[in-house]
This record gives C-alpha cells, sequence and structure tokens, in this order.
C-alpha cells in the first residue's frame, strides 16, 4: 500500500532537514508517539500507538535510516509489531526535502507500507486514510512546533495528545 | 479473550455503568454480531464483556407524549424492521433495518451495539442521519444526548466516552412522506458499497444521507436543500454532486473508491424515483 502526499512549511531547508532528523523533536511530531531512541547512528527505535475504532495498539518500530542526502533527502525502513505480534508492519520510506526560496521548503513523502496481523484483516481499506490522516496531523504538528513561534510546553503536548486522542 | 476474561449481566443499567466505569479493560456486550465475530477473529480482546441484552429499560421501541419515537439500545434489528409506527418519513429506519445482513444477523445485533461500533459500511447511521435521530448516551457520570451527525466522529470512531454507552435513539414525530433505504451491496447478506437513506416528507422537505462512503454517514443541507425545492433532473445532479464532492470513500474488496463516487449520483436519482413513485401508490 503506498501512501504519500506533500506539505509546505515556511522553513528553510537545512533546518528543516535538521528537525526532521531529530529524533527528540520527532517524539513530539509523531502522532501518537511515546518516546524515540538512537540505538546506533543509523538505527531508532520508537513506541507508537496507533487506534481505529476498538483496535487499540501500541507499535515497537525499528527504524533504520538507509541512505541520507543532507539536505535533500532521507530514505529509511520501518520495521516492527504489537506486542503479542498480533500485528506486523513494514515500511520503506523517503521524504525529500525541496528548497521553494524565501525560505520555505516543500516536503515530499511517499511510503510503500505493508500491515498484516489484526489492523490486515480488520481495515484495511482504511488503513490508507488512517495513515494519510497521521500524515496530515504530523505536518501540522510539525508546523505548530517550528515555525508558529516559541512553542510552550502545553501546545507541545496538546499537539501530541492530539494523535492519541482516539 | 483471555482465560481469565470475565462475562458480567448485570440487571439494572446503573450496574451495568458501574461495571463499565470500574472493570478494567471491559467492553459493553449486546446483540455481539461484531463484537463476539471479532474476538473469535482475535481482533479485540477485552479483559471483561458486561453484557446488556438483559437489562429491561434498554429494549423495546415506545412513543413519548409529544410522538418522539424512542428506541431503547438492546432492541433489534428485526423489531425495528417490522415496527409499524416507523413510518412516514421515518420508514428510512426499518427499510434499512430490514436489510442488514442475514436474517440470523437481524435476529441478534441490536441498534445500540450498531451505531456504537460504527463500521462505515453500517446500514443503521446513514438511515439514522436522513430520519434526523438523536442519540441518548449514559454514564455514570450521568446523560446526556447526542445529535446523530456529531456522535459519528471518524472510521470506527463515535463521540461516546470510555464507560459511555447508547442507551436509546430518538426519532421525531413522524410526518406524512416517505422513507425508504436503497442498498448496493456484491450479494445479499454484505455491507453496502454505497447506500442511500432517504427521508421526504408530503411538504417536499427532504434529507439524504449516504453510506459506505467515508467515515461517517454522508450528508449535506445544501443537498437537502436542492432536493426539498426541486425534484427536476438538474436539482438531481446538482445535488449528487454536492453528495459526491463531500464523499470521502475506501478502496476495499467490495469496490473502488472511484466507483463508489459514480455510484452516488446514480443511486441518489434511483432513490428520489423510487420515494416519487412511493408516494404515487
Amino acid at each position: 500500500m503506498r501512501v504519500d502526499g506533500a506539505f509546505e512549511i515556511d522553513l528553510p531547508r537545512e533546518a528543516l532537514y535538521r528537525s526532521i532528523t531529530d529524533p527528540a523533536l520527532m517524539a513530539i511530531c509523531v502522532p501518537g508517539c511515546e518516546n524515540i531512541e538512537k540505538i546506533d547512528p543509523t538505527i531508532y527505535r520508537a513506541a507508537v500507538r496507533v487506534a481505529i475504532g476498538v483496535i487499540k495498539a501500541r507499535f515497537n518500530l525499528v527504524v533504520e535510516v538507509t541512505q541520507e542526502t543532507p539536505p535533500e533527502c532521507v530514505q529509511s525502513i520501518t520495521r516492527g509489531e504489537e506486542g503479542g505480534r498480533a500485528s506486523q508492519l513494514t515500511a520503506t520510506n523517503q521524504v525529500s526535502l525541496i528548497d521553494l526560496g524565501d525560505g520555505r521548503t516543500r516536503v515530499e513523502y511517499v511510503s510503500d507500507l505493508s500491515v498484516t496481523g489484526r489492523f490486515g484483516r480488520f481495515a484495511l481499506g482504511i488503513m490508507r486514510k488512517k495513515a494519510q490522516s497521521i500524515a496530515n496531523e504530523f505536518a501540522d504538528n510539525l508546523r505548530t512546533r517550528l515555525v508558529a513561534g516559541p512553542p510552550t510546553g502545553s501546545n507541545a503536548v496538546a499537539a501530541n495528545n492530539r494523535g492519541q486522542s482516539e | 479473550m483471555s482465560d481469565k476474561a470475565g462475562l458480567f449481566r448485570p440487571d439494572s443499567l446503573s450496574e451495568a455503568l458501574h461495571l463499565l466505569a470500574t472493570v478494567p479493560d471491559s467492553r459493553p456486550l449486546a446483540g455481539g454480531a461484531s463484537l463476539i465475530a471479532m474476538i473469535n477473529a482475535r481482533i479485540v480482546e477485552p479483559a471483561a464483556l458486561v453484557s446488556v441484552t438483559q437489562i429491561a429499560e434498554l429494549r423495546g421501541i415506545r412513543v413519548s407524549p409529544s410522538g418522539e419515537i424512542v428506541i431503547g439500545a438492546s432492541t433489534r434489528h428485526r423489531d425495528i424492521a417490522e415496527e409499524t409506527r416507523l413510518s412516514g418519513t421515518l420508514a428510512v429506519v426499518p427499510d434499512a433495518a430490514g436489510q442488514i445482513a442475514s436474517a440470523t444477523i437481524r435476529n441478534m445485533g441490536t441498534i445500540g451495539g450498531s451505531i456504537a461500533h460504527a463500521d462505515p459500511g453500517l446500514d443503521f447511521p446513514p438511515a439514522l442521519v436522513a430520519a434526523g435521530a438523536v442519540v441518548e448516551v449514559a454514564s455514570t457520570a450521568g446523560r446526556r444526548r447526542i445529535p446523530i451527525v456529531e456522535f459519528f466522529v471518524d472510521w470506527y470512531a463515535t463521540a461516546l466516552s470510555p464507560g459511555e454507552i447508547v442507551v436509546a435513539v430518538h426519532l421525531p414525530k413522524p410526518k406524512p412522506g416517505v422513507g425508504l433505504y436503497l442498498k448496493h451491496r456484491r450479494v445479499a447478506g454484505d455491507f453496502a458499497i454505497v447506500s442511500i437513506a432517504l427521508s421526504r416528507a408530503l411538504d417536499g422537505e427532504t434529507h439524504i444521507a449516504v453510506g459506505g462512503c467515508g467515515p461517517t454517514p454522508v450528508a449535506s443541507a445544501e443537498a437537502d436543500r436542492i432536493l426539498s425545492c426541486s425534484t427536476s433532473g438538474a436539482a438531481l445532479a446538482q445535488a449528487g454532486e454536492v453528495l459526491t464532492a463531500l464523499a470521502d470513500p475506501v478502496d476495499d474488496v467490495r469496490g473502488t473508491a472511484e466507483y463508489r463516487r459514480l455510484l452516488i449520483p446514480r443511486m441518489l436519482r434511483r432513490a428520489m424515483f423510487d420515494a416519487a413513485a412511493k408516494s404515487a401508490a
């Protein structure tokens, strides 16, 4: 299943690149993300909560950065599963940053995602919509955090919690 | 469910609400048409189930002194399908109930369980939107009423808070007119690919909701206004366009999103013709 999209943000490309490769910031901006831990220079471990209706899951993910071309492109592979192996997830991802001039950048992302297990059985058609809504929320969170002035603690928490409220 | 899963069968609503508030990871169980199937498929594994079907106050259909029709949350689909007081503009509700899945499931499933599950392919959600329902919910904190369009919030997500259950569905006093539910499905007993719920009063006031085409039933005050004023070919096309633009269907085994979008205006037209034929009869 392919999930792709793009958004624009009022930030120069170099600064944005530093931000999206900063695990602490990503932990705040990725909807439902509980923590991101750097294991070695290219491997991160993350825990992310996802809910679709009655299914509420916590995925333990390992993200391996396979190629970095600063400040243009990051490629990665995400693998993970829910506790008890109830669902498994694999994704190959590419994020590209395009300099639009005037301190603005366009972010293009594409991910080839496969989900098996209970999520796959229950609502495969809806997974794409869910993935897209997570991506949109991430873009909003990133904007709130990076562009809309110095964030206060409560704003950052509010932005992060939106992804968990379902 | 784990081996240690518990089943509670409280006799009163207050007891059920207390259990749901205090037993960790407990879920209300009504007819079980969806929940038991999901447990069997190991899609959900609740630690405890609180059965609500033996609670008398949640069962049955009654008419309030003002003429409002109140359907208890554990009322079975079959009983709703056969209810003659749901007539005129409210006939859309029994028409939808009679087209849910198979007779076996209509004998088990309940209206409260159906809407709380909020599957986008279900038949009750669009029918209740067209009928202008209000959902009454309760928890240990008390009761509240939620207009049906605010009740459905996303794919499989409702405005219910944790520990809160549906206790009744309130329908306005029926007006003389027509209500009908047009369902397009692959085979008998399946979920809708696209469905149209229609409620049209004799004075022309029309309410339409589309099922199977997004996270929640697709309805539009503008489409309703267009169809309430005119049923010309141009009006039908315009209302169809408005509804199609609001739809956000998925690609799945039942059809592509594109196919579903193509069906909306065609099925709307057919539903309006059927309604005209029914009123003439």
